[in-house]
């Protein structure tokens, strides 16, 4: 988020920098043009990380609304609330909501476990987003589908940082 | 720095109507990874798990990782049943537990 | 005073102190509608955890001192307005002192207990609690008397160029107001929500970590916490803030 002027939020530098695979992925080049150990660390597509959850399904959209700032004026702290239509009854309720952050270094964020008990399916929380990316939410329903929504994200950069 | 937590929500309700639980905690949910100002690896240290349960029934879950901000705020819903105390715990790395109640009256 | 006249008076005015030439905005101002909500919001601001360790240490016992509610007893009525009336000048030493130096003050010299040091969350905690219990009330510090050299003290660093940048703080805090700094929002450098909750650092700060942040900003020298230069920059902000309600513990980027 800030550059690692204060040595307590330097990182240990690596081959090649975020930015640097981020244009070559927008050229189009990255697997070409990034060297072996890149390419064995690159992270697994949105799809993916969406498929491990569901356990394969493809989640449908809409019937999930995914409020959260386009523009994130710090990613220390993103405010985002995620509601489901859904009647929340016993034959009929959301089981579980999940946020996935896929360019986060730990892509699965969190998950709220709700219940015919929770009324609706109403969720706020404040969650930290490593750089702008595509946030999705994905909630499973009782009767086995699951739905989501996404939203890109950019998150601005703070000028005024802190230097101890 | 002690836990401390923050719960706001109604403390009486009606039957059947869906109350809104507020809850903001302290923790700085060390992600882990980060140097120090003396070149030690921070490890992580989160609060990974908020279990609530209402008159002794699970009511809500929060699995939390390293994405969730520090100092936590959370919103959600239950339907008021029945007087009863909604007890929060929170599960940290380590295994330390931290627990609050609060109670809800149901007329 | 005719109209023309009045309109010439204040032309001069402004060009006289353009410090005060436009209405001075709180640093709330410049937040995003969603952060003010929260920062009114005590279930949301995180600022509040703070306070509550605060409310917790004013009425705790270390030994057999007295706690802090044995002298002030009562602390919502008999200190409402405190905070608003600092930096002010200590009359025994002379020196100027804020909230957090009075809190240290009154904990060596009266609980004859170690100081907690700045920036400790104890610290934080208790001068977040003082502070909330003038929660919009109007700064009032003054600038006149024992204080008048510290005031001039604290413009002269305001208006003085400093750093690697040659930049003064009136540069930015008067003249681009509004304007932005990268992700920032330029804003008049207001003080008045400190101690604050900054997302930027994930927990309560002092005005004086601000300022600190303010010198990296410029790459000039940062001077330490309770130093006598901030001191007199926080006794000049305080004056030129006057009469905005204070926000303490702010939310801020």
């Amino acid at each position: 988020m800030s550059s690692p002027i204060s040595p307590a939020c330097a990182r240990p530098e690596t081959a090649l920098s975020r930015r640097e695979v981020m244009a070559a992925g927008a050229a189009g080049l990255a697997l070409v043009a990034l060297p072996a150990p890149a390419r064995a660390a690159a992270p697994p597509a949105l799809a993916e990380l969406v498929a491990r959850i569901t356990e394969g399904a493809v989640p449908e959209r809409g019937k999930i609304s995914f409020d959260i700032p386009q523009l994130v004026e710090n990613g220390n702290s993103v405010d985002v609330a995620i509601q489901v239509e859904s009647p929340m009854t016993d034959a009929d309720h959301v089981r579980w909501i999940h946020v996935i952050a896929e360019k986060n270094p730990f892509p699965d964020v969190a998950r709220f476990h709700l219940s015919p008990r929770s009324g609706r399916a109403d969720i706020r929380a404040t969650l930290r987003l490593a750089t702008s990316q595509k946030v999705v939410a994905i909630a499973a329903l009782s009767g086995g589908g699951y739905v989501m929504a996404d939203a890109d994200i950019v998150v601005t950069l703070s000028a005024c940082i802190d230097g101890g | 720095m002690a836990f401390n937590a923050r719960i706001t929500m109604p403390a009486e309700a009606k039957a059947g109507e869906i109350v809104e639980i507020r809850v903001l905690v302290r923790h700085p949910m060390d992600r882990g990874g980060q140097v120090d100002s003396e070149g030690r690896v921070v490890p992580r240290k989160i609060l990974n798990r908020l279990t609530v349960t209402y008159a002794g029934e699970p009511v809500f879950r929060y699995d939390m990782h390293t994405g969730v901000s520090a100092n936590p705020f959370v919103s959600f819903t239950t339907r008021a049943v029945e007087t009863g105390d909604l007890s929060f715990e929170w599960r940290e790395d380590g295994g330390a537990t931290f627990t609050r109640t609060a109670r809800l009256v149901v007329t | 005073m005719t109209s023309a006249g009045r309109a010439l008076a204040a032309v001069l005015l402004a060009l006289a102190s353009p410090a005060f030439a436009e209405e001075i905005k709180p640093g709330s101002a410049f937040l995003s509608p969603q952060m003010q909500r929260q920062q009114e919001d005590q279930g949301r601001n995180p600022g509040y955890l703070w306070v509550e360790q605060g409310e917790d240490l004013f009425s705790r016992r270390d030994g057999t001192t007295p706690t802090c509610l044995s002298c002030h007893a009562d602390p919502k009525q008999s200190l409402r307005g405190a905070a608003a009336r600092y930096p002010q000048v200590d009359a025994n030493s002379g020196k100027l002192i804020n909230l957090e130096g009075r809190i240290e003050q009154c904990r060596i010299d009266r609980q004859k207990q170690p100081a907690f040091g700045y920036e400790s969350q104890e610290l934080l905690g208790l001068t977040a609690y003082v502070a909330s219990l003038s929660r919009g009330l109007p700064l009032s510090v003054s600038a006149e008397g024992a204080a008048r050299p510290f005031y001039e003290a604290g413009r002269a660093f305001y208006e003085r160029r400093q750093g690697q940048l040659n930049l003064a703080c009136t540069q930015c805090h008067d003249g681009l107001v509004g304007q932005k700094l990268r992700g920032d929002t330029i804003s008049h450098g207001v003080g008045t929500g400190y101690p604050a909750y900054r997302l930027e650092w994930n927990g309560l700060g002092s005005l004086h970590r601000r300022l600190r942040a303010c010198s990296l900003g410029v790459r000039a020298t940062q001077f330490d916490y309770g130093s006598d230069d901030y001191l007199a920059l926080e006794l000049y902000l305080a004056v030129r803030a006057k009469g905005l309600a204070l926000e303490a513990p702010g939310l801020r980027r």
